[in-house]
């Protein structure tokens, strides 16, 4: 039985709650996870009492699940065993954004909406997955991996050093930030990475099992000075894969997407009952669409360089790949664009994802870009079984790293007042992942179902992680049931 | 802090403690030149650790091994004597260790078997049925005497006395005869009136090359006198060890400068360019053939002229006086190739280690009599390479490479020729 | 001190005869020192040992077997891939076995996905080969491309080339170990199947276990295989010319440049490297120790001293030079671009250039480290830590200034505040300070520095490198994380109870100061009397200890 009154203590009585009202919020969410209730929330306000917390729940073996977002997509964030819910949206704090050092240091409750729009006074950016809720907490889909758009960058991860509550409670900081006194150091937090062990990579795609991360270093950049939206229509994607495999390693553009029709539209449609299905069939079946862009200095000569390789590659190579800044059809579509692609979705609109039909379920995954055709036959072979149109299938895939992997990522729409329409997505989504992990889908991000099935292959990495696992939370009160937990 | 005095004399191990003690296991001495280096195959230049992957069986384990024995931590063992003669001393440790540093490498080599041969320990059993064949019959294999100017056929013209002697060397006049009418058939056709030693005896390299300094030393007088006796003012090798001998070797011996040998010492590839570039060459018949050359170690990174030295160590390891290394920075390179690339027809490759990269063929300096294997590995590695750039024909300036190299090859498609036999392959009759 | 028979037969019987010894000479040639990094020093002559045995394994499952014998027959034993790294990569105690991974030497290249896969025996002066043949490249550390690829990344390298390439560590995907108690560990995307192109995941990462900031030192397993990122470079060849020891690389000069320029302070050589990063321009991006210059210019040791000696903490101080590397990834515009924003930059700080040769020397095969050793005998790096610019622009002063207290033995550098750039395009920065001496006079006060510097670190709240087994774990334990050791012992007990791998690492350091007498005036952090290792290794120690001071 949970203590309120012992949480209060720790976090003050306007920070704990059981009301049902409360509770059922973050018993679901807009994922297929089942429903899972906790018995309270608390908020605390400080990496203390969140070191506090965790005791206390050590102490009562009661399950604590972090959250740090409002909207929730994945299920990692439902109480499986009860337990409590720590929100840390009232820690949000922007410490400080750093324009010579380019990096951010803020707290877990800090959103995209936010934080961009603070960076945005600054004239600085971050880099971002695609159309994050504005509702969300950046660290935690910094900390998750989440793909960010941007494929030009060599030096991999965003987030810098950053401060952990392990699950006994003990607060750390790892990174360069574990110098005593850190802020008030010549260590400014710039390197993830040790002291003695490389702590970080425990917490990273953790889904909350490894500790309570309070705040972070993230790299941010200046804004461009000047942007050219380019678009192809796409018919064949592997011959799509092909150009991508051929330009990105020359290092041009910026945000890099491919969409499919389905996606897109589900993203450009102002007025869904308007435009929706008018933008599903006019769109082509896949959109390639690359920002180049002109930085600090110089920034149309910047541009130049960049469009002369693809207007050279396209001449010489690629003959049937047309860029150009116009999606025939579509005109104005590029300052649109470049807005979608450099802002979250604003809160107060439905999440695209839900536009259509109330729900959706992303299934995504890391892939080598040239088998991306063969999953979109494996999930375009399934769908039908469960009585889902192919035509209606969700597609995005994000290149990574100058090609050398993508994200892929098939979302299934459906109405979530429709309870047969969940479960056929929910079978659907299950087989699909399954026939995608035969064939070498990895999965590095196993939510939900996802989990077992992923894990059931890495025997010996589970051993491992599991012992590792025990160190830090050697009672499993961190979220568990997650992940292999 | 105090100063040591030490001098560049591989007969005392103690003038390279301090070199051994500096060595920092980079690896310099094993891996091709990082410039060069050619990625997952062909990597390395030290035939000794590839034989043995055993860190010992590299400079930097020998450099250890070395501080060991002069430090008297170490008994001599046959394992020890493996150690430290299964490898033909080629050089390419040394020059891979100048690149960057000072250290004496192959000198520190060179003096680990001194020391084995002064302790009783060494040389290998097989060296010293050498030694016995060079004392009773002035050549290696203990052949007749008598038979050493056989190869002289009547066909080639040579003079009673000339300004060149041309000194063939035991491998070309007893088990190569063919090197050395080809050499004496390019001379002619060059018009350089040439004589030979009025009696030759070997050049002593097995002897210098296993630590038996006294002996090698004795032999150095013997020979060195014999060409002041003639009047001839150039010394001719067909053999890149034997012309490392008489330019490098016989000066430390004598604790004297190559240029003050008193007469000058030249290898055929030399003396080849020159007579290309004065005209007196004329390659005219084509060889169409796909050719590479190897770089035989002792006319390559071991050929820098020598020069004494002793001198102090002080402040830092700084050396007084100042020293000018030998580094392997004047090894016979483009000669060879100017003359093979004015050959008619020829389509010249290069080997993928080339220069002082050069992989050694394994054979020289005492190691193929006592380790057979580790040759013939060598020469089958280095013959990998031949294959990888395709190459019909495979060419060098040293008997022991060409002999070492055609017994690995036999069944291959390689052709394995001596420089002198491809040029006089291309003279008109 | 011999290996146990039974452990020996059993062990032979996984390698051949032939790649496993004990003999006296071939044990010999493994010995650390007394030369090479680090080597010289009182922690090389108190904590190093020759093998008791070496043995050459060929492949992960020969390695897995290995540990399991050395796990049952209690043989403590230490990975090695080269040694280069000196003392701490080679045995601390009489009978280990030292599992030489030369052989691991496998390797194959994904062109397309631009990653290689490689075994520990494959040195990156292979590697960046292979790469530059393909049109990518990697970044080798300053340590030298003798390093082996994995030891490297494992345990960080880096170069000006990381300007743009970051972490050394994001380079490494699927990658293979045998864990401390002979379980095999796959990493990344070989976790679940044969595929080894993406490092992330599953969930949580265990390529923490792999390492830490900076690097285990072998104490926590065996890394045998290894997917390694390569980053796309340019079509042009380099190609190799000069004749040993004058060789360089060719530069394409429209596709890859060198320029040096003068800066006319120090704040403007800093403020330069942040606009470059800003600006997101260049390859690579250094400022260079005016001794650096001096060891390129000169032939030999004297005629560096002839240079390095006309210098005058003066011209030290006044000495700014940052030197940029333009790499033209895209097209011959893009280079022309990069450097018209580089003179942009320049012009407006002040900058000068110089004529620069249109060659690499060092960088981009070589990471020549091997002429650091060259002015004085002996060298060590006290400090190469990835920060931000702000504490790399201001890390190497602070050291200069201990430095002065201990020179003489210390090399005479004039007050050389050390090496920094710019890391990550200007997100991180780095920093490097080099020491030297002569092992041959009394090294006690470079010991007594080397053990002050991770103090001075503390006190003026710096990140530093030296850190895990580098130096005492209970020194900088309390005052990183707080109490990250306490975390590393967790793993440490729970994969290695019985302390095989690499006995006495982590606490190999701490073990020094508690054996050498000339150390124990600076231990004053708490420490226990005792430390926490199993019973057979702490009665070696204490036998050790007690030895030593006999010796004494």
């Amino acid at each position: 039985m949970i203590s309120k009154d012992e949480l209060a203590n720790i976090v003050g009585a306007e920070n704990v709650s059981d009301a049902e009202a409360v509770l059922l919020k973050y018993s679901r969410d807009r994922s297929l996870v089942p429903a899972g209730s906790p018995e309270c929330v608390v908020w605390p306000t400080g990496s203390e009492q969140v070191g506090e917390v965790l005791k206390w729940a050590n102490a009562g073996n009661i399950p604590v699940v972090p959250v740090s977002s409002q909207e929730h997509f994945n299920g990692g964030a439902i109480p499986r065993q009860g337990g409590i819910i720590l929100d840390l949206s009232k820690m949000n704090r922007i410490f400080e954004i750093d324009k010579d050092l380019k990096k951010a240091r803020f707290e877990a409750g800090v959103t995209w909406g936010r934080l961009t729009a603070e960076l945005a006074k600054k004239g600085m950016r971050t880099i971002m997955p695609l159309l994050p809720h504005a509702d969300r907490s950046v660290l935690t889909d910094t900390l998750e991996r989440e793909v960010p758009t941007n494929t030009v960058y060599d030096y991999g991860e965003p987030m810098m050093a950053f401060e952990v509550v392990w699950p006994t409670g003990d607060i750390f900081r790892l990174g360069s930030a574990s110098v005593n006194g850190y802020p008030d150091s010549m260590s400014k937090g710039g390197n993830p990475s040790g002291p003695g062990i490389d702590f970080y990579r425990f917490v990273q795609g953790a889904q909350g099992t490894m500790g309570v991360v309070t705040w972070t270093n993230m790299k941010i950049m200046f804004e461009t000075k000047k942007d050219k939206v380019f678009f192809a229509p796409v018919e064949d994607l592997a011959y799509a894969q092909e150009f991508l495999y051929r330009i990105l390693p020359r290092r041009v553009g910026q945000e890099v997407v491919l969409l499919n029709s389905t996606d897109l539209a589900a993203i450009l449609a102002e007025d869904m009952d308007a435009e929706f299905e008018k933008l599903r069939a006019t769109l082509p079946p896949w959109t390639l669409i690359l920002v180049v862009s002109g930085l600090l200095r110089r920034p149309d000569e910047k541009i130049a360089y960049e469009v002369k390789l693809l207007r050279e590659v396209m001449k010489n190579e690629f003959r049937e790949m047309h860029l150009s800044e116009a999606l025939p059809g579509f005109p104005g579509l590029g300052s649109k664009m470049l807005s979608l692609l450099r802002n979250p979705w604003p809160a107060h609109l439905t999440y695209w994802k839900n536009r259509w039909q109330g729900a959706s379920q992303s299934l995504f995954f890391i892939a080598r870009p040239e088998m991306s055709p063969l999953y979109v036959d494996i999930v375009e072979a399934i769908a039908p079984r469960y009585g889902y149109p192919v035509a209606d299938i969700g597609s995005y895939i994000q290149p990574i790293e100058h090609n050398r992997a993508c994200q892929v990522e098939f979302t299934f729409f459906y109405d979530a007042r429709d309870e047969e329409a969940k479960a056929r997505i929910s079978a659907l989504y299950r087989d699909a992942a399954q026939a995608l992990v035969g064939e070498g889908a990895l999965f590095t991000r196993p939510y939900g179902d996802l989990a077992p099935m992923v894990y059931e292959r890495a025997a010996g990495y589970v051993m491992a992680l599991k012992r590792v696992k025990k160190l830090f939370d050697p009672n499993n009160i961190m979220n568990p049931g997650n992940l292999c937990f | 802090m105090p100063t040591t005095k030490f001098s560049l004399d591989p007969s005392d191990i103690n003038n390279f403690t301090y070199d051994m003690s500096r060595c920092i296991k980079c690896k310099g001495c094993y891996w091709v030149e990082h410039t060069y280096q050619p990625g997952a195959r062909f990597a390395t230049r030290c035939p000794s650790n590839v034989w043995n992957d055993f860190d010992a069986y590299g400079a930097f384990g020998k450099m250890r091994i070395g501080l060991a024995l002069a430090e008297g931590r170490l008994e001599w063992t046959p394992k020890l004597l493996e150690i430290i003669y299964a490898d033909p001393l080629c050089g390419a440790c040394d020059v891979g260790c100048k690149r960057n540093l000072d250290l004496e490498v192959e000198l520190s080599l060179e003096s680990l078997r001194v020391k084995a041969v002064k302790d009783g320990a060494g040389p290998m059993p097989v060296h010293k049925k050498i030694a016995q064949n060079i004392a009773t019959k002035h050549n290696v294999y203990g052949a007749p005497h008598g038979n050493r100017k056989q190869w002289a056929t009547g066909d080639l013209k040579i003079e009673e006395k000339a300004d060149l002697l041309y000194f063939v060397g035991c491998t070309a006049s007893y088990g190569n005869k063919e090197i050395a009418q080809s050499t004496a058939k390019i001379l002619n056709a060059t018009g350089t009136p040439f004589m030979l030693m009025p009696e030759e005896w070997c050049c002593g390299n097995t002897l210098q090359s296993v630590g038996m300094l006294d002996e090698a030393r004795a032999l150095a007088k013997r020979n060195i006198e014999m060409v002041k006796s003639t009047g001839a003012k150039r010394v001719l090798l067909s053999c890149a060890e034997g012309y490392r001998m008489w330019k490098v070797e016989y000066p430390k011996l004598l604790n004297i400068a190559t240029a003050d040998l008193g007469f000058e010492v030249v290898h055929l590839v030399e003396f080849a360019d020159e007579a290309l570039q004065k005209g007196s060459l004329r390659p005219a018949k084509p060889v169409n053939k796909r050719v590479t050359y190897h770089d035989s170690c002792s006319i390559s990174r071991l050929a820098d002229p020598w020069t004494p030295y002793s001198g102090e160590r002080g402040w830092m390891g700084t050396v007084n006086p100042r020293l000018k290394r030998r580094r392997g920075t004047q090894g016979l390179y483009a000669q060879p190739r100017n003359v093979i690339n004015a050959i008619p027809g020829i389509d010249f490759v290069e080997m993928i280690r080339t220069r002082e990269n050069a992989f050694c063929c394994g054979a020289g300096r005492g190691t193929k009599e006592a380790f057979p294997t580790l040759a013939s590995s060598s020469a089958k590695h280095r013959l990998e390479e031949v294959k990888e750039i395709g190459a019909e024909v495979l060419v060098s300036a040293c008997p022991w490479c060409k002999n070492n190299f055609a017994s690995a090859a036999a069944g291959d498609n390689v052709k394995v020729m001596d420089f002198s036999e491809l040029i006089l392959a291309s003279l008109d009759a | 001190m011999a290996i146990v028979k039974e452990a020996y037969r059993a062990l032979e019987a996984v390698v051949g005869a032939g790649y496993l010894s004990d003999d006296p000479a071939v044990c010999e040639g493994y010995r650390s020192g007394p030369g090479g990094y680090e080597n010289g020093l009182g922690y090389e002559r108190v904590m190093t040992r020759i093998p008791g045995a070496v043995i050459l394994p060929r492949s992960t499952e020969e390695v897995q077997k290995i540990v399991k014998i050395c796990l049952r027959y209690k043989v403590p034993y230490v990975p090695y891939s080269t040694g280069f790294y000196g003392p701490r990569s080679h045995p601390h105690i009489e009978g280990a076995l030292l599992v030489d991974l030369k052989r691991l030497n496998d390797f194959e290249f994904d062109e397309k996905h631009w990653y290689a896969n490689v075994g520990s025996g494959f040195i990156y002066a292979q590697f960046q080969e292979e790469c530059l043949k393909r049109g990518g490249y990697g970044v080798i550390g300053g340590g030298g491309a003798q390093a082996s690829v994995i030891a490297n990344l494992i345990g960080d390298g880096w170069s000006p080339l990381s300007h743009r390439i970051g972490l050394p560590h994001r380079r490494i995907l699927g990658t293979e170990m045998v864990l401390p108690d002979g379980e095999i560990l796959r990493t990344g995307s070989l976790a679940v199947g044969d595929d080894p192109f993406w490092g992330d995941g599953i969930g949580p990462d265990l390529r923490g276990l792999l390492r830490g900031y900076t690097g285990l030192r072998g104490c926590l397993g065996i890394v045998t295989k290894m997917a390694v990122k390569v980053l796309p470079f340019q079509p042009e060849r380099l190609e190799p010319t000069g004749i040993s020891p004058d060789t360089a690389l060719a530069l394409p000069e429209k596709r890859v440049k060198w320029i040096n320029y003068i800066m006319p302070s120090k704040e403007t050589q800093v403020r330069a490297m942040y606009e470059i990063g800003k600006a997101e321009i260049g390859g690579a991006v250094t400022k260079v120790p005016l001794f650096w210059r001096a060891i390129a210019k000169a032939e030999c040791k004297e005629e560096f001293w002839d240079l390095w000696l006309k210098e005058t903490p003066e011209t030290v101080a006044n000495f700014h030079i940052v030197r940029v590397l333009l790499i033209g990834f895209t097209n011959e515009e893009q280079l022309e671009y990069d450097e018209k924003v580089l003179s942009d930059i320049m012009q407006e700080l002040g900058g000068s250039p110089r004529r620069t040769k249109p060659s690499d020397e060092s960088w981009i095969k070589n990471a020549d480290s091997a002429g650091m050793w060259l002015m004085c005998g002996s060298y060590v790096s006290v400090d190469y830590v990835i920060e931000t610019l702000g504490q790399a622009t201001e890390h190497g002063q602070v050291y200069a200034d201990l430095k002065k207290k201990y020179t003489p033995p210390l090399m005479p550098d004039h007050g050389d505040p050390g090496w920094f750039q710019s890391f990550e395009l200007g997100y991180q920065g780095y920093s490097e300070f080099l020491i030297y001496w002569d092992q041959d006079e009394n090294t006690d006060g470079v010991d007594h520095f080397y053990l002050e510097t991770s103090k001075m670190n503390i006190n003026h709240r710096f990140y530093t490198s030296l850190l895990g087994p580098h130096q005492p774990m209970y020194l900088t334990g309390p005052k990183y994380g707080p109490n990250y050791h306490e975390w590393m012992l967790k793993i440490k007990n729970e994969f290695d109870p019985m302390w095989l791998c690499h006995p006495p690492v982590p606490f190999a350091h701490d073990e020094f100061v508690r054996r050498a007498p000339w150390m124990h005036k600076l231990a004053d952090w708490e420490s226990p009397r005792e430390f926490p290792y199993p019973q057979w290794l702490k009665e070696k120690m204490d036998a050790e200890a007690a030895a030593f001071h006999v010796k004494k």
